[in-house]
């Protein structure tokens, strides 16, 4: 990936998704309908690529930013019903805030202790959701009343665009000048900080922005599916999947996440078969690749010659 | 009322101390914060509990198998999952703690699906070893929650005999401290780790099946169990195991009194929020010294 | 330059626990001058340079960067200051390449810089041009030797333009050829009118590059001038080289095992990272015999003992009595009798310090074990007033005889020290001096020293071996050694 310059890697990328935006043409709504949570995933997994892949912080709880986002959108609907694109900004912003809230503690402490800092966040996000059940359906989950389309074809081609311009603005600034600077920060902080790097600075940006993208792709997936329960969008479980997509797929490659979003979702569909026990299958698929391929997808494809 | 509280949250946190004791010991030693400590528990009442329900054997021997599953899920953990990872040459150094820290965390999930496959996720309670119901202080408690509570405290009494007082013990305590100190004084660091995962399993199993003897267990377990375990160690301080068995009464008596005094939905909660305050104020711990 | 660069220290004092490391540190560099800050391991230097860099906090005392009072600051604050760092070890990015390296010390720190500026890319490449990198440009750190490596981190420097430019034992590691062209860059930084402060443990070796030397030992500075003023100085040399040196070595005929000796390191290697830490080198040691290995920081000793001891892996051949140790883990060498102390002492700080000799005594039984803790308790005295003290409260002297004592425990064939002098202060080194004498004199025990305190380590050698950058470059009696070579060591 390193030895491609930026352009002709999101041209090829552009290219792939201009022939995935003639799917519609080809495959059944389900294909479609499957394809389009994979590429919500891949935006999930892309978020998170740039603050572990980067920023060099490993982010457990995707999913209280992801969750923050959607439960914002989602009540705000049930509430007052102001048009989407209102409640989407609006579960977008409480993400931001979220994440903001969630980095000032985390980015004071090294190690495993920002690591659980994140799963602590989701616990009390999960918590608060159950807590307040008369706002969030509880357990139940939250159904809202309006969606941003009935067609498979719209959501899907919604869906797939908004994963290009997302992987494309996060690819863009993984690689820029100020990506450069928060792998130093994330890689060497000392060495950063005498460098004249505000390291902090730079890890929260990182936060902001993988909080934008992780709370904008929640609130829309929330109008997609209708609907969004803890277990669907808040739980452990959904984060390590995310975390899984981003690492498959290769860290620190960003567009990675997206492949490996997809990959996991073909994944579950073919293991299908085998029914409650496909789930088993991928942990223990991914727990291998973690265990035997640490450098993912893109780690094998592209054999970086970075580790001597 | 009064009593009732004091009662219950004696037994609660003394469960707490255990399982938190057993998380401390394998951070404090072997450098592992693992994830699947909730699965592992979870499995040893499970198989228990299976032991009862397919095998009908009675509640002495489901305990024993209990254990002893507790006991071979560590040690499959540690030989799996962790030593490859420890010893893995594709990891760069700095990156072998997230890889171990979201390794356990898959594996956790992975025995928690597996479980739910095989037993569903319905919960399930495993028959006591002791039965019937005591008076205490006009409070009619079942001599089950007395039990849980004194063989916690014995376990603990022993391997605090064990770490302080013997001479093995003290080498695993030399090597929390320094392990290439322990090296240099002949102690093989791999049969250190190896016992002390061993002794972590049987605590594990203890915890677990006392557990499932005092309130019962399902697959949804495994993340709370996870999460109390360490939000002790935090609170307590990692590192510090004195720490931890004060967290855990801390912690055990706030979720008490919230349950009977708010509401038993709202448990979790001030625990957590304790738990974050701890973490902007003194991310250290009460008695922390990382 | 614009203003004149100038750094003025004074006052600058660091406390790590119960370990004072800096104490009222007070230097001042001008612009176009180069300073040298010399000391030991252990003396500090590597602390102060950390606080002035901000990557420390003092806890009292000022740091002046023209004219500014940064003590305290963040050390990007200081950076943007004008002050600038070359770490002793490098530290490159490992996943981008030498050029972008260099890049990111061109950056300004915005968060808005998305899109890369031509001009960056350009005065990246004329500086990677300056220092030699032009033909590296698009690899990756781990494909470079080590050379390269330091040339990247004074690439960063250049970049960094800073007016006050601290550099840290630039010249560890390399050959003489890479070291005169490294002198010329620093000449060259320092004619750009830079206030340089160098940072080394050996004044030979910075002697023709600095204007002016400040000495430093256990955190305080002993003597200030010009680089001979300084060599020549009373206090500095009975510090670093002691006074007269006394020796009373035994012939090496006069140990029995003449054909096979105990210890035998033949034509070993060892790679650390990109560096080669040892190259070739081939020692041994008699049974019962005293052997010095002097040389200073960074010249292998350690590295050799941990090879010998089965902490690292190494090429070449190590035999004890004949038999190849490899294939041992390190505590089963250990057990087996050769037993190190070393340099990071490695007590258990919250066990006391009886129950550090009981570890000690782990293979022993009961009985054996204090027995041999009487003995030990003869040996060190202090340590049986101490004996129910935390092992971290006590100071530093104590602690190293704790060391020693604990690893006697083991009942040693051959005792490996290393550096036990290190930090120490003259009185205690009296103290542990004598202990030697008496295991010495009163034991067959074998002991394998490792010193860059001459002083201290001739009298208690038979033989001496010389390390100076990973190999051994001289071997011989102790009285030669104190003639002749030892001359030439400050």
């Amino acid at each position: 990936m390193r030895s491609f310059s930026t352009t002709r890697v999101l041209l090829v990328a552009l290219g792939a998704v201009v022939v995935a935006s003639f799917l519609p043409l080809w495959v059944t709504g389900y294909i479609l309908g499957l394809l389009t949570m994979a590429y919500y995933s891949g935006v999930f997994a892309m978020a998170w690529d740039l603050l572990f892949g980067f920023a060099g912080e490993v982010n457990f709880g995707p999913t209280f930013l992801i969750g923050t986002g959607a439960y914002t959108a989602g009540i705000l609907d049930n509430l007052y019903q102001p048009p989407i694109w209102l409640c989407v900004a609006a579960g977008t912003l409480a993400a931001v805030a979220g994440g903001v809230v969630l980095a000032l503690p985390a980015l004071r402490v090294r190690g495993p202790y920002f690591g659980l800092t994140t799963l602590v966040a989701v616990l009390i996000l999960q918590n608060f959701i159950v807590v307040d059940a008369h706002l969030t359906g509880g357990e139940n989950g939250l159904t809202v009343p309006d969606v941003i389309s009935i067609s498979d074809a719209t959501n899907y081609e919604i869906a797939l665009w908004f994963m290009a311009v997302s992987g494309a603005i996060l690819f863009s600034l993984a690689r820029s000048p100020v990506g450069l600077i928060l792998q130093a920060s994330g890689q060497d902080a000392v060495q950063a900080g005498a460098l004249g790097f505000n390291v902090t600075k730079h890890k929260l940006m990182a936060f902001v922005i993988s909080a934008f993208f992780s709370g904008l792709a929640g609130a829309l997936l929330v109008f997609y599916v209708g609907s969004a329960s803890a277990s669907s969008l808040v739980d452990i479980t959904v984060g390590v999947q995310i975390i899984i997509a981003a690492v498959l797929g290769g860290r620190r490659t960003i567009l990675g996440g997206a492949l490996g979003a997809i990959f996991l979702v073909a994944m579950s569909e073919a293991l299908r078969p085998i029914g409650d026990l496909s789930n088993f299958v991928v942990f223990a698929m991914a727990l291998v690749v973690v265990l035997l391929f640490p450098s993912g997808f893109f780690g094998l494809l592209i054999r970086t010659r970075e580790d001597g | 009322m009064f009593w009732q509280i004091l009662i219950d949250g004696f037994a609660i946190s003394s469960l707490y101390a255990l399982g938190a004791t057993g998380f401390a010991l394998i951070f404090g030693v072997s450098g592992v914060l693992n994830l699947s400590h909730g699965a592992l528990m979870v499995a040893a009442v499970v198989a228990a509990w299976a032991a009862g329900n397919d095998l009908h054997a009675g509640p002495y021997a489901g305990a024993v198998l209990g254990v002893g599953i507790g006991l071979a899920a560590s040690l499959l953990t540690y030989f799996l999952i962790v030593r490859p990872l420890q010893q893995s040459r594709k990891i760069r150094e700095e990156e072998k703690e997230i890889f171990i820290l979201t390794a356990t965390l898959l594996w956790g999930i992975m025995i928690q699906q597996l479980i739910a496959y095989l037993y569903t996720d319905n919960a399930k309670t495993v028959a006591p070893i002791v039965g019937g119901v005591i008076s205490i202080a006009g409070v009619r408690t079942p001599a089950n929650e007395i039990f849980t509570a004194i063989v916690c405290w014995l376990v603990i009494a022993l391997l605090w005999l064990l770490v302080n007082r013997t001479r093995a013990g003290k080498a695993v305590l030399a090597a929390s401290m320094n392990p290439l100190g322990v090296t240099l004084l002949g102690i093989e660091l791999s049969q250190i780790y190896i016992a002390v995962w061993a002794i972590y399993g049987l605590l594990v199993g203890i915890a677990g099946v006392l557990l499932g003897m005092f309130l019962g267990v399902s697959s949804y377990s495994v993340g709370p169990l996870t999460a109390s375990a360490f939000s002790i160690v935090v609170l307590g301080g990692l590192g510090s195991v004195s720490g931890a068995l004060i967290a855990a009464y801390v912690v055990g008596y706030l979720e008490t009194i919230t349950a009977y005094l708010i509401s038993p939905a709202y448990r979790t909660i001030p625990a957590l929020l304790l738990l974050v305050a701890v973490m902007y104020v003194r991310p250290r711990g009460l008695l922390g010294r990382r | 330059m614009a203003n004149a660069a100038h750094l003025e220290v004074s006052g600058l004092t660091k406390r790590f626990g119960g370990l004072v490391a800096v104490k009222d540190m007070a230097l001042n560099v001008e612009a176009g001058k180069i300073l040298g800050l010399i000391g030991p391991n252990g003396s500090g230097k590597s602390t102060v340079m950390k606080l002035i860099m901000g990557i420390e906090r003092p806890d009292s005392g000022s740091v002046r960067i023209n004219g500014v009072d940064v003590a305290g600051w963040p050390s990007h604050k200081i950076a943007r200051m004008g002050a600038g760092i070359v770490f002793q070890h490098s530290r490159p990015l490992h996943r981008q390449t030498v050029l972008e390296n260099i890049k990111l010390a061109l950056l300004p720190d915005k968060l808005t810089r998305l899109f890369a500026d031509p001009q960056t890319d350009e005065r990246a490449r004329a500086i990677a041009a300056r220092v030699g990198l032009s033909g590296v440009l698009d690899r990756r750190p781990a494909t470079l030797p080590f050379a390269d490596l330091r040339k990247i981190e004074i690439a960063k420097a250049i970049a960094r333009n800073p007016q006050v430019l601290l550099i840290d034992e630039p010249f560890a590691g390399l050959t003489s050829t890479e070291t005169a062209a490294f002198s010329d860059l620093i000449c060259e930084l320092r004619d750009d009118g830079r206030a340089v402060l160098l940072v080394d443990h050996n004044v030979k070796s910075v002697a023709r590059l600095v204007d002016r030397v400040l000495a430093m030992y256990v955190g305080e500075r002993i003597a200030e001038g010009t680089a001979d003023e300084v060599m020549r100085n009373e206090t500095v040399r009975r510090v670093y080289l002691g006074g007269s040196i006394e020796t009373a070595a035994r012939p090496e005929s006069s140990f029995r095992d003449r054909a096979t000796p105990f210890l035998e390191v033949n034509d070993v290697s060892v790679q650390y990272g990109k560096a080669q830490a040892l190259q070739n080198v081939s020692i041994h040691v008699h049974a019962g015999e005293f052997v010095s290995v002097v040389g200073l920081n960074g010249a292998g000793k350690t590295t050799l003992f941990n090879a010998i001891s089965g902490i690292l892996p190494y090429s070449g051949d190590i035999r004890r009595g004949g038999v190849s140790l490899r294939g041992n883990t390190a505590a089963t060498i250990a057990r087996n009798g050769i037993v190190q102390c070393a340099e990071g002492r490695n007590l258990f700080t919250d066990m006391t310090v009886r129950e550090n000799l009981d570890l000690g005594g782990q293979h022993l039984t009961a009985a054996d074990s204090a027995d041999q803790i009487g003995w030990l308790f003869d040996l060190f005295p202090i340590l049986r007033e101490r004996q129910k003290q935390a092992a971290g409260t006590l100071s530093g002297g104590e602690q190293q005889m704790l060391t020693i004592a604990r690893a006697l425990m083991m009942k040693p064939k051959l005792l490996i020290l290393d550096e036990p002098t290190l930090g120490l202060a003259p009185v205690i080194l009296e103290q542990i001096s004598k202990a030697l004498e008496r295991l010495r004199q009163s034991t067959s025990i074998t002991v394998l020293l490792g010193e860059q305190n001459v002083t201290f380590a001739l009298p208690h050698a038979d033989r001496v071996y010389v390390l100076e950058h990973a190999r051994v470059v001289w071997e011989g009696e102790p009285a030669k050694f104190a003639a002749g070579a030892g001359a030439g060591y400050l």
